[in-house]
């Protein structure tokens, strides 16, 4: 077993998009991640599995410093964006959540129209020059979030209004407006049904390459399906990293093998 | 082996007699506890009808009042003064110097002879004068003009008076009429109840809830957001907690105290003016919002904050651009509850001066004022009879300004509800 597979340290050509060193978080006395070090390519998905309370949505929150909203929380290590520090006092950190979007859970679009949910993130940033700007930044989000078709009649309808699918949808759609170079996605589909989930995953692949993207899932056939790099976590630290199809088929350690032949999680 | 036999659990006899008795019970508890239910609601609606019917009943005699004809024969009595001198800015000082008032006393004695001008209102005089200004034509000929009767005879026609204003009743009984009374609704406060009027009251409420709205409404409301938003938890914010929730429960006429010892006494602030009265009054509607308004924001889903800060709103905008509009239903309530008890208080601003008896109404925040409240407080001490339907006239003014005022901040608060 090389080192470099058991950190998460590319070792092929090209530079990463996001990388992250020794990184530890602890809430309050409790650590949740211990000595975490990973890359993430811009033309790959990387997805984190493992099992519950593993602390992958934690370091996942770390990558764009959500986890700054929690008092207690603190982090320690190195987390670089094209290799500015996001942990540094220069590092503007409204800036930073602009360049490294992020879709939750549950969907959450404001209380607004399906235009607003769109246009807030350009209009806080001043993305747009105009009105016809903004309307062409919300078409083209609403079409790379393949929601176009199906609320280009009734952009003025509430967000809230619409299935859980499209919800989510629409939240990716809002992510993209302000056109991120990475997307962080919390267990995206975990309220979504079956049909739902099918339409999330496609839309992952076509927007793999434009975007760098991290799926964090508890489902594994959907880290198998949608990811090309998948990392393994448990209880705090990387188990295992690397090529979602060696992870799946050919683990190296005995840990990911037991998880993923779900002997435990 | 009896014990074994004993502790062995026998099949459930759903049809038993036993097991029909419970059911029974419990039937009957819920019998019982729906008639107490409406036993309740019966008797509160029933005590609610009754203050209404009783309040308008007697209130709404506080709007009219009791009028004898007098006839006035302006040509004569005027030595044929011309309507042009009843108009523009000299229109009252003429009527002074013509002697209006002697002119509508001997007129009144004419026909109701020397006593005649017992049965009048003082003020009678001005209800001509007001009549001759709103149309100077008037003084070209002989004229009926009906004129307020004093309080005495007023409550003996309405009701039972002292028995020699009830003779006079009887002597006159044809003769009287019965008028709206516009001078309730734009005089202030007067010696004479068939004069007085709830105008100056009035305006002085709407002037303090303005100054208080102003005030605690802002301040409570900023004081919220930066309390559940922005404040680290420590101790000295749990302290602060604390203070505001016994503050909120704070008897009101503490508050007139602290109005009296730092608006007054130390910065010296005019005595008895709608400024310190709608000070005082937003430092005990303050806390309402304030606790209302920490409820209101930590309603608002974190959901909705997290989406804000995932693609890069600020803290603040998050604050204005998503948590308040979402808070702001919540916030109007606890402002809705704030507004109509500072509206109803009497207590700290009979501390702060605002008993005084004024007779004009205020034109600014620093004039003398008093509110409605005050206002009926002060009638309701009077000991002429004519002021008591004037003090149930006072508080169907006050509820209908209350009720306004709920109405409108209910139809403000249905517009700002969203859904999520």
């Amino acid at each position: 077993m090389t080192d470099s597979a058991k950190t998460g340290m590319t070792t092929e050509s090209g530079t990463p998009k996001m990388t992250a060193r020794n990184v530890d978080v602890f809430y309050g006395d409790k650590q949740a991640i211990n000595n975490v070090s990973i890359d993430v390519n811009m033309d790959s998905v990387t997805a984190f599995i493992g099992p519950s309370g593993c602390g992958k949505s934690t370091f996942l929150r770390c990558m764009n410093r959500m986890n700054d909203t929690i008092p207690i929380a603190r982090v320690t290590g190195e987390i670089k964006l094209e290799g500015e520090d996001i942990y540094s006092s220069k590092m503007d950190v409204v800036q930073l959540r602009a360049r490294v979007g992020m879709v939750f859970q549950k969907p959450n679009p404001f209380p607004k129209s399906i235009y607003d949910n769109i246009a807030y993130g350009p209009r806080i940033h001043g993305l747009a020059t105009g009105k016809e700007d903004l309307d062409e930044i919300v078409e083209s989000s609403l079409q790379r979030a393949g929601l176009w078709g199906e609320v280009k009649d009734r952009l003025q309808d509430s967000g809230t209004a619409l299935s859980g699918g499209q919800q989510q949808r629409l939240c990716i759609a809002r992510a993209i407006a302000v056109d991120p170079e990475v997307i962080l996605m919390d267990e995206p589909c975990s309220a979504l049904d079956p049909i739902a989930t099918a339409k999330i995953e496609e839309l992952i692949h076509e927007l793999r390459g434009k975007y760098a993207i991290v799926i964090v899932t508890h489902n594994m056939q959907q880290a198998a399906r949608v990811s090309q790099k998948t990392a393994f976590f448990h209880l705090g630290t990387l188990v295992e990293y690397g090529e979602t199809t060696d992870i799946f088929t050919n683990p190296r350690e005995e840990k990911t093998r037991d998880y993923i032949t779900g002997r435990y999680g | 082996m009896n014990s074994l036999t004993e502790t062995k659990r026998r099949p459930t006899d759903w049809q038993g007699a036993e097991m029909q008795k419970r059911i029974a019970g419990r039937y009957a508890a819920e019998r019982r506890f729906k008639a107490m239910g409406i036993t309740a609601i019966v008797l509160s609606a029933g005590f609610l009808a009754f203050l209404l019917i009783v309040m308008v009943g007697n209130g709404f005699r506080g709007f009219t009042q009791t009028e004898l004809p007098v006839e006035i024969d302006f040509p004569a009595v005027t030595s044929g003064a011309s309507p042009s001198q009843f108009e523009g800015p000299n229109a009252e000082a003429n009527l002074q110097v013509m002697g209006l008032r002697e002119i509508v006393e001997s007129s009144i004695e004419i026909q109701y002879g020397r006593e005649g001008s017992d049965l009048f209102s003082p003020g009678a005089w001005t209800s001509v004068s007001a009549k001759i200004l709103a149309s100077p034509d008037i003084v070209r000929q002989k004229a009926t003009v009906y004129l307020p009767v004093n309080s005495e005879i007023d409550v003996a026609y309405k009701d039972a008076g002292n028995p020699e204003a009830e003779q006079k009743v009887q002597a006159l009984r044809d003769k009287f009429s019965t008028g709206f009374n516009w001078n309730f609704l734009s005089n202030s406060d007067a010696t004479d109840p068939m004069q007085v009027g709830i105008w100056g009251a009035f305006k002085g409420s709407l002037i303090t809830m303005i100054v208080t709205l102003l005030l605690a409404f802002p301040v409570g409301v900023l004081a919220a957001l930066y309390l559940e938003e922005y404040a680290p938890k420590n101790r000295l914010t749990d302290l602060i907690e604390v203070s505001i929730n016994n503050l909120a429960a704070v008897p009101s006429i503490i508050f007139g105290l602290l109005g009296l010892a730092v608006f007054l006494n130390f910065f010296g602030m005019p005595r008895s003016g709608a400024l310190v009265g709608g000070l005082t009054l937003a430092l005990m509607t303050m806390p309402v919002i304030v606790i209302s308004g920490r409820n209101a924001v930590k309603s608002v889903p974190p959901s909705i904050r997290e989406a804000a800060l995932g693609i890069g709103a600020s803290p603040l905008q998050v604050v204005f651009h998503h948590v308040l509009p979402l808070a702001l239903p919540g916030i109007l309530t606890g402002t809705i509850i704030g507004m109509a008890r500072a509206l109803g208080e009497t207590a700290p601003l009979l501390m702060i001066g605002m008993r005084a008896f004024i007779a004009t109404p205020p034109s600014g925040i620093t004039d003398p004022a008093t509110v409605l409240p005050v206002q009926i407080f002060l009638w309701s001490d009077e000991v002429d009879r004519g002021f008591v339907e004037k003090t149930s006239a006072a508080i169907i003014v006050l509820l209908l300004f209350l009720l306004i005022m709920n109405a409108l901040a209910i139809y403000l608060r249905n517009r700002f509800e969203t859904r999520w």
